[in-house]
């Protein structure tokens, strides 16, 4: 049988080649008009698995601490590839991985929630870069995503889209999971191919309560079984991005108590004891150093004996929460095994997409998004929050959304310097791959050393399915793949290394690979600092590039980076510098720093509306995409009817106790509850009951003055009478939550206000006929600009630790 | 006791009643002699807890609610700026006068904050090297202290401490 021509998509049906006569009588069918497009012959099925925030130093199967069974059975049937490479961030490692193209060429320089005007940096992929669901899709795959995946600009994850962003844009038929870059594990927010579904119905079973990770298997496994249901032979790809280890940390205790007294012994010891059992497994070579401690990171033994229980809780529960991510891809893996089809599938698991996250910051927070609002907060005060929501023993459940210390992190990324964001350094750019497909690979538990990129698993899978990279898709003429096909390496260890040459970057901080030299080039920046004055340095005509000091490594001799060659080779620095600036004019890395661009006034421009009207019961309206309320003045107003005997319930609320607010009616009185992260809870309750009937409502936010953070009087009224009042010190300046969603008349999810936690989602027993917020209340075109300028601030500096 | 002592207060702001209590435990076992102490709490739902001692109140004293302890300056100031250069302070609360420890809860649930919490300890300045060693936890303390009669003394010594108290907030 003929194979259709694949270097255009779709791919072009056969003229009909049948008869049609005026009726039957001589006419003859051409079958082929109503099949469907088939993938090459031996085109195996694929399934990707991409861990999220960890290290090279994690998973067992790595020599890690963390218990990964499944992993390492993977491994032992298949292959270890341990010089594989990412970019140091969560969405430039997906767009990447999911196009085959350096990130920046495809708009994700940066991460999804944060577009700028410069094309590395859109979030947008161009329609000449299309992705490799789609060609998979194209070509006669069924293809399906699982999990996490944040490649969505902030602002289009609502029904209004457009959908091209999404999942099923992208060539996914379904979709499954969450549009950012985190998420709760016990009540997501989560979307199904085009609709925000919003936090499971399980989420509220509290013998048997919803659990993200458990959920992603069982509805990958249920999809296998749906599409096998419907055709025996149609492979697919199935992309499972978990959530973990991303934070918030979230399981339960039973894997958590697994490592209890584990990590006792701190990050210093735990390096060591993690480097001894690489050379070990000799998934590093005999002679690789183990990198020292920066001074960013403190020592082990200078750490409070008082808060050591409290830092080794934080490893305990990351630890058991990777093991489960290690145990439900097994559970995925079991189902295709159990469909006999095991043999046939090729299987890549990442372990890590950035290295693991330092964004902990040194104290780690029993709320990942203290950080990013640039609440500092000293290790005692975190471990006096954790004790507030349940004490360190919770730490993992559903009160907190936890980050362990940066520490643990570079710990994790043993034997490496630095991890997340630091694009310059192994730490942040080097993750464990394995490889197992038992029809090809046939050298079982074998490593391989070849210089591998995330670019390279698209142009892979391509090569062994048997298809080309388009031409034309949908008539635009196509980009070229950036990454090489490592597949012979699959059954040749002698294969050669393909991929020579990669230029790294992340927020400034770079490298530049070829042919076993290493350039790295680090901003002075500590990825977890934030502040003005962190970022001041890197002001347009303040920061000149050049001026960065570099490193250089020869990574055949040096696997972890551990001896800097740059004084003794000046010419090869040389070299690697121009190399960089070529790569990146090449690829659109420029301009360097992009996503700071909005702390340098270089802002988009002001959003027009400043009153937003939901009517109906409008719910899951994601955190990106709620009405900006933040650092200014600001009123909710809502329009109801009280039912005779009167009513309860939320009018609107927005995320929970960690960070929030709800106006809602309790006891027959409006209350607002406005939570600053869960460090400080503000609550205003009317003195009078509403009254049946039609009734308006409102609360007045007079903030102190239009600045972040401020303070301000809140005011509630009834039908324009004051009926309530109170103080609120502190707002939030930046966003409430990194997943939670908004509602109307109920508080989905876990709440804002605990005392209504037992009659959760609180749903409002009246009627509401719309919620009107004004963000720009008294507010003046000079205010206006300011505020636009430090909420875009804010927006990038959730973006730079999303 | 001598009439007229120098008394000290020690005054701390929590972020969990379980830290307040913690630090309230170890100065009633520090060894020292109190003149009282006391631990107030607010959980998240707004239930307000009030626990003390009643060293004074067995010693004939007026105890520690007969002297106005401050209730409003547990609102710890732990903030000192946003990422975005937001500065963020709470100062110490009004010095507020109670009679019994049903009114310094009444007070003090309109002043600490939902899960905040605050210790009060008084006693002799020659106590000081056992107390205040025993209060390790604090987010912010500070210590006064006053001379004079027993009451008048304990409402000095407050009176200080809070002040060194907004002082550091400022």
């Amino acid at each position: 049988m003929s194979q259709p021509d694949r270097s255009k998509l779709p791919i072009q049906s056969a003229p009909f080649g049948g008869v049609a006569n005026r009726t039957l009588d001589g006419s003859k069918p051409d079958w082929s008009t109503i099949g469907h497009v088939d993938v090459p012959d031996g085109a195996p099925n694929v399934l990707v698995v991409l861990i999220d925030d960890a290290g090279f130093g994690n998973p067992a199967t790595f020599g890690g601490p963390i218990e990964t069974p499944n992993y390492t059975r993977i491994a032992n049937e298949g292959l270890r590839y341990n010089r594989f490479h990412v970019p140091a961030l969560c969405s430039p490692t997906r767009a990447a991985l999911l196009t085959g193209r350096n990130s920046h060429a495809v708009g994700f320089g940066s991460v999804g929630e944060f577009s700028t005007g410069f094309p590395g940096y859109t979030a947008f992929v161009p329609d000449e870069c299309t992705p490799i669901p789609r060609i998979l899709r194209d070509n006669g795959y069924s293809t399906a995503a699982f999990g996490k995946w944040h490649l969505t600009p902030d602002g289009q994850q609502g029904p209004a889209g457009p959908f091209n962003r999404w999942p099923t844009g992208w060539g996914f038929d379904y979709f499954y999971g969450f549009l950012g870059g985190g998420a709760s594990q016990w009540d997501p927010c989560l979307a199904e191919n085009q609709k925000i579904i919003g936090t499971p119905e399980d989420f509220y079973d509290e013998e048997d309560p919803y659990y993200l990770p458990d959920a992603m298997a069982d509805k990958t496994i249920e999809w296998l079984h749906a599409i096998r249901g419907q055709d025996a032979e149609k492979p697919f790809f199935a992309y499972f991005s978990t959530g973990c280890s991303h934070a918030p940390h979230h399981v339960s205790e039973a894997w958590a108590a697994k490592y209890k007294g584990k990590f006792d012994q701190g990050w210093d010891t735990l390096r060591e004891e993690t480097f001894a059992r690489q050379k070990e497994l000799g998934v590093i070579p005999a002679d690789a150093e183990l990198t020292e401690r920066d001074e960013a990171f403190p020592a082990w033994e200078d750490a409070p004996d008082k808060l050591k229980a409290y830092y080794a809780r934080q490893m305990e529960v990351y630890a058991g929460f990777s093991e489960n991510a290690d145990h439900n891809v097994g559970r995925v893996i079991d189902a295709i095994e159990e469909l006999g089809e095991l043999d046939n599938t090729l299987v890549i698991w990442i372990w890590g997409d950035n290295g693991a996250s330092m964004e902990g910051t040194i104290t780690g927070s029993f709320n990942e998004l203290t950080m990013q609002n640039g609440i500092p907060l000293t290790d005692e005060m975190q471990l006096q929050l954790a004790e507030r929501y349940g004490g360190v023993e919770a730490w993992g459940g559903q009160m907190m959304d936890p980050h362990y210390s940066a520490a643990w992190a570079w710990a994790g990324n043993t034997p490496f310097q630095w991890g997340k964001q630091v694009g310059s350094h192994l730490g942040g750019t080097r993750n464990p791959m394995v490889v197992h497909w038992p029809e090809r690979i046939s050298e079982h538990g074998a490593l391989r050393t070849h210089f591998t990129h995330v670019t390279d698993i698209g142009p892979t899978i391509l090569d062994i399915a048997g298809i080309p990279a388009p031409t034309h898709v949908d008539g635009i003429a196509q980009e070229p793949l950036h990454g090489v096909s490592f597949a012979d390496s699959l059954t040749d260890p002698a294969a050669s290394e393909h991929h020579t040459q990669q230029y790294f970057e992340t927020i400034g901080n770079r490298a530049m690979y070829k042919d076993g030299w290493w350039l790295a080039m680090k901003t002075a920046r500590i990825p977890w600092v934030i502040t003005p004055d962190a970022l001041k340095p890197y002001a347009p005509g303040v920061w000149n590039p050049d001026d960065d000091p570099v490193e250089l490594y020869y990574l055949p001799d040096d696997f972890s980076q551990a001896r800097d060659l740059a004084a003794e080779h000046p010419e090869k620095v040389q070299e690697l510098k121009e190399l960089f600036w070529a790569e990146a004019e090449k690829y659109k890395v420029l301009p360097l720093m992009a996503p700071l661009a909005g702390f340098f006034g270089m802002l988009p421009p002001l959003p027009a509306a400043a009153k937003h009207e939901f009517r109906g019961d409008v719910q899951n309206v994601l955190s990106g995409m709620i009405p900006r309320i933040y650092n200014h003045s600001y009123t909710i107003s809502a329009d109801l009817v009280i039912p005779p005997g009167g009513a309860e319930g939320v009018i609107v609320a927005e995320a929970d106790h960690l960070g929030g607010f709800s106006l809602f009616v309790d006891d027959g009185k409006l209350t607002h509850t406005y939570s600053m992260m869960g460090v400080f809870v503000f609550r205003q309750q009317a003195e009078e009951p509403l009254p049946e009937g039609d009734v308006s409502v409102r609360m007045e936010f007079a903030a102190d003055a239009a600045k972040p953070a401020t303070g301000g009087e809140v005011t509630l009224f009834i039908d324009d009478r004051p009926v309530g009042k109170g103080r609120m010190e502190h707002t939030v300046p930046v966003r409430f939550s990194g997943y939670a969603g908004m509602d109307i008349g109920r508080d989905n999810g876990g709440v804002v206000d605990r005392s209504y936690e037992d009659r959760k989602p609180f749903a409002f027993t009246g009627t509401i006929k719309k919620v009107v917020f004004d963000v720009n209340p008294h507010t003046s075109a000079e205010e206006a600009h300011e505020l636009h300028a430090a909420e875009h601030h804010g927006h990038t500096a959730h973006a730079l630790s999303a | 006791m001598k009439l007229h002592d120098t008394i000290d207060v020690l005054i701390g702001g929590y972020l969990s009643k379980d830290a307040a209590e913690e630090d309230y435990n170890a100065v009633l076992e520090c060894g020292g002699h109190l003149q009282g102490a006391v631990v107030v709490s607010k959980d998240l739902e707004g239930n307000l807890s009030v626990e003390e001692t009643d060293h004074m109140v067995a010693e004939g004293a007026a105890g520690l609610g007969a002297v106005g302890f401050a209730v409003g300056l547990f609102a710890p100031p732990l903030l000192a700026a946003t990422a975005i250069g937001a500065a963020i302070g709470a100062g110490a609360g009004a010095l507020l006068h109670h009679e019994t420890v049903e009114k310094l809860g009444e007070q003090a649930g309109a002043t600490i904050p939902l899960g905040g919490a605050g210790l009060i300890v008084a006693y002799s300045h020659s106590e000081a090297e056992k107390v205040e060693p025993a209060v390790t936890r604090a987010i912010q303390q500070a210590v006064g202290e006053a001379e004079g009669n027993h009451v008048k003394a304990l409402k000095g010594a407050l009176a200080d401490a809070q002040q060194k108290m907004a002082e550091h907030d400022a």
